[in-house]
């Protein structure tokens, strides 16, 4: 699916976000050794959505291009929300550095998409894309470490 | 994507608020209609002139005591709606969405702008602060206090429902003038809302009223005597031939904003990708039906291959426009307000086709609407080649979803269009060229002049300009200009013997 419009957009953000928390409480139950760091990342995703809704209600106006920003092609973003369920804790860890791989990709993609038209909207997909590749050097750390 | 829900269920009756109350009009009633499926969302009164008298008493009978609110007092009640307003954003954008038919996007983006302004005049305690000299001779000093004047009558236009409103009467009311606002009869709903959340706010009585209705409103503000000053938005002829000399009769301080017929001038040195989406937001956001709306695209110089680019360009991405429901967040463009606006713009189509312009994209029959909805409002993307300056898809306004084409050699022919226009609105250059956009913003005569921005709506703390046709009076509504159009300058001379 191709998304143009900043409202669709947000959306599907903060989709991504939720589906991202959910994997992430999945992965606390599911191996007690990544629980805190999971529960952490899921609360920072109810965050970035706060953040990313907030950015957008803020500077959207009639003098931007809020339904011509974007040009998302949303199927080069999905991935699972929950851990697969046969394997083993690393690869839970190689499926959680692989969406936070998509994610970060989503959040350039857009951002470089509507750096002209949007504002602070690119600039808070770029910090949410900046403390994802955070997340992914902690996951990458802990994937050695097993 | 979802459609997202709609907030108004049945059908609202519109009534009066007048002196704090919610009053029932003895006038004839009118149907609200969704332009999206011919749905009446609403009933609104066309009220009377006694109405009109009534709310005006109202107005004047609260001013004494408002006038002596402190303005800090005064900002605290704007404080207050301007939270009410943010709790609300999403209903309130749905609402407009609903009566009027843009996109969400759109709405949002009207609700976000109106509430800047009650964030601007917030700020009545400095805003409102006067100046003094002090031994102006020996011993005597000079200052000025801005006061406020009495009564102003605030009347809105059906494209943007919920903002227009407010360019004008957060800043009368926080200069300590009370406000009689006349919205739209096609779209009263949202200056319904704000109400009901003025109210919540803890305004006085009589501070804010909203009476609805139609030329006996109008025309009952423009005569009444108690009135000092009208701020008015809509066509330039209701501009020009009536609120502007009638105004000037009965000694009435005036803002009168009307149409346009905007120029977007095309530089080969622009960057395409930016322009594009520009383009496609100025001409067929909203639908075109904005004062801001570019209408005509004057593409400068005799390079082919850019013009050919920039043809497919803007054909190409103005054919995929997705077109429907307003509430679809994919949808990108909804319909016109009503089915007789299309016909109009269908009217200047014709017109233009008849004086030699060619049709290159077709928005009267090439297009798809997302979803079951009779296409009664609907219309799809029209760009046309081969348009003169002469013609009337130039010369006077569509307001509708069509962009005209013109090409000439040189910046100074540009400029010399627009110019020549009779309207002088809102014009804009894309270029990557400096000393061009120096140029042509230095010499264009237009109120709201964009470099690389196709939508020239000034923020809320600058006023939005305009220049005849598309403007009558002095000042401008919005920011300090608002302030000094709400103000009298008393100025005092002291001396102490």
């Amino acid at each position: 699916m191709r998304l143009n419009t900043s409202a669709s957009v947000i959306s599907y953000a903060k989709q991504l976000e939720a589906d991202s928390a959910a994997f992430y409480e999945n992965m606390a139950e599911r191996y007690p050794k990544a629980k805190e760091i999971s529960l952490t990342f899921s609360k920072e995703n109810s965050n970035y959505a706060t953040m990313i809704q907030r950015a957008y209600y803020g500077v959207i106006t009639d003098a931007i291009e809020g339904c011509f920003a974007f040009s998302v092609e949303t199927d080069k973003y999905t991935f699972e929300r929950e851990p697969a369920k046969e394997p083993g804790f690393a690869d839970a860890l190689n499926q959680a550095i692989d969406m936070e791989q998509k994610l970060i990709s989503f959040y350039t993609d857009a951002a470089e998409q509507s750096k002209a038209f949007m504002a602070d909207v690119p600039r808070t997909f770029l910090i949410v894309a900046k403390k994802r590749k955070g997340r992914e050097d902690k996951l990458r750390t802990l994937l050695k470490e097993t | 994507m979802a459609i997202l829900e709609e907030p108004v269920k049945g059908i609202l009756e519109v009534k009066n608020y007048i002196d704090g109350e919610w009053v029932e009009s003895k006038g004839e009633i009118q149907d609200v209609v969704n332009p999206l499926n011919g749905k009446v969302i609403g009933r609104v009164p066309i009220s009377t002139k006694e109405e009109i008298d009534a709310a005006v008493e109202a107005a004047k009978a609260a001013f004494p005591d408002w006038r002596t609110t402190p303005p800090v007092a005064r900002a605290r009640c704007l404080f207050r709606l301007k939270e009410l307003l943010e709790a609300n954003f999403e209903e309130v954008s749905r609402v407009q969405t609903q009566e009027h038919g843009k996109t969400i996007d759109e709405s949002r983006g009207e609700t976000r702008r109106g509430i800047e302004n009650v964030e601007v005049a917030c700020g009545i305690p400095t805003l409102m602060q006067g100046y003094n000299s002090e031994d102006i001779a020996s011993g005597i000093d000079e200052y000025l206090i801005p006061t406020p004047l009495g009564v102003f009558g605030i009347i809105g236009p059906f494209n943007f429902p919920f903002m227009i409103p407010l360019w004008s009467a957060p800043y009368a009311v926080a200069t300590g003038n009370c406000v009689v606002i006349k919205p739209s009869s096609e779209v009263p709903l949202s200056q319904m809302k704000i109400a009901e959340l003025v109210d919540e706010a803890g305004f006085p009585p009589g501070v804010w009223n909203v009476v609805n209705g139609g030329r006996t409103v109008v025309n009952g503000m423009l005569d009444h005597p108690d009135i000092e000053g009208i701020t008015f938005v809509g066509s330039t002829p209701t501009a020009k031939d009536v609120i502007y000399p009638r105004c000037g009769a009965t000694g009435k301080r005036v803002i009168a904003q009307g149409g346009a017929s905007n120029f977007m001038v095309i530089m080969p040195d622009c960057n395409l990708r930016a322009t594009i989406p520009a383009l496609m937001t100025s001409f067929f956001g909203n639908a075109g039906q904005r004062c801001l709306a570019g209408q005509n695209v004057i593409v400068v110089g005799d390079d082919d291959r850019f013009y050919k680019a920039f043809i497919d360009g803007v054909v190409d991405t103005a054919r995929k426009i997705v077109i429907g429901n307003g509430l679809d967040e994919e949808v990108q463009m909804g319909p016109v307000r009503d089915a007789e606006k299309k016909k109009k713009i269908l009217s200047y189509i014709s017109s233009g086709i008849e004086e030699g312009a060619k049709v290159i994209l077709d928005g009267r029959s090439d297009f798809k609407i997302k979803g079951d909805y009779p296409d009664t409002c609907f219309l799809g993307s029209t760009i046309m080649e081969n348009v003169k300056p002469e013609m009337k898809i130039v010369t006077e306004e569509i307001f509708g979803p069509t962009m005209g084409i013109l090409r000439v050699k040189t910046l100074d022919e540009a400029i010399k269009i627009c110019d020549d226009n009779p309207f002088h609105n809102a014009d804009a250059i894309f270029t990557s060229n400096g000393r061009t956009a120096r140029e042509f913003k230095y010499r264009v005569k237009s109120g709201n002049v964009g470099i690389n921005v196709g939508i020239v709506a000034p923020m809320a703390f600058f006023p939005f300009s305009g220049m005849p046709d598309s403007f009558f009076g002095i000042l401008h509504t919005q920011g300090k200009e608002a302030i000094r159009f709400f103000t009298e300058s008393k100025v005092v001379i002291e001396r102490w013997p």
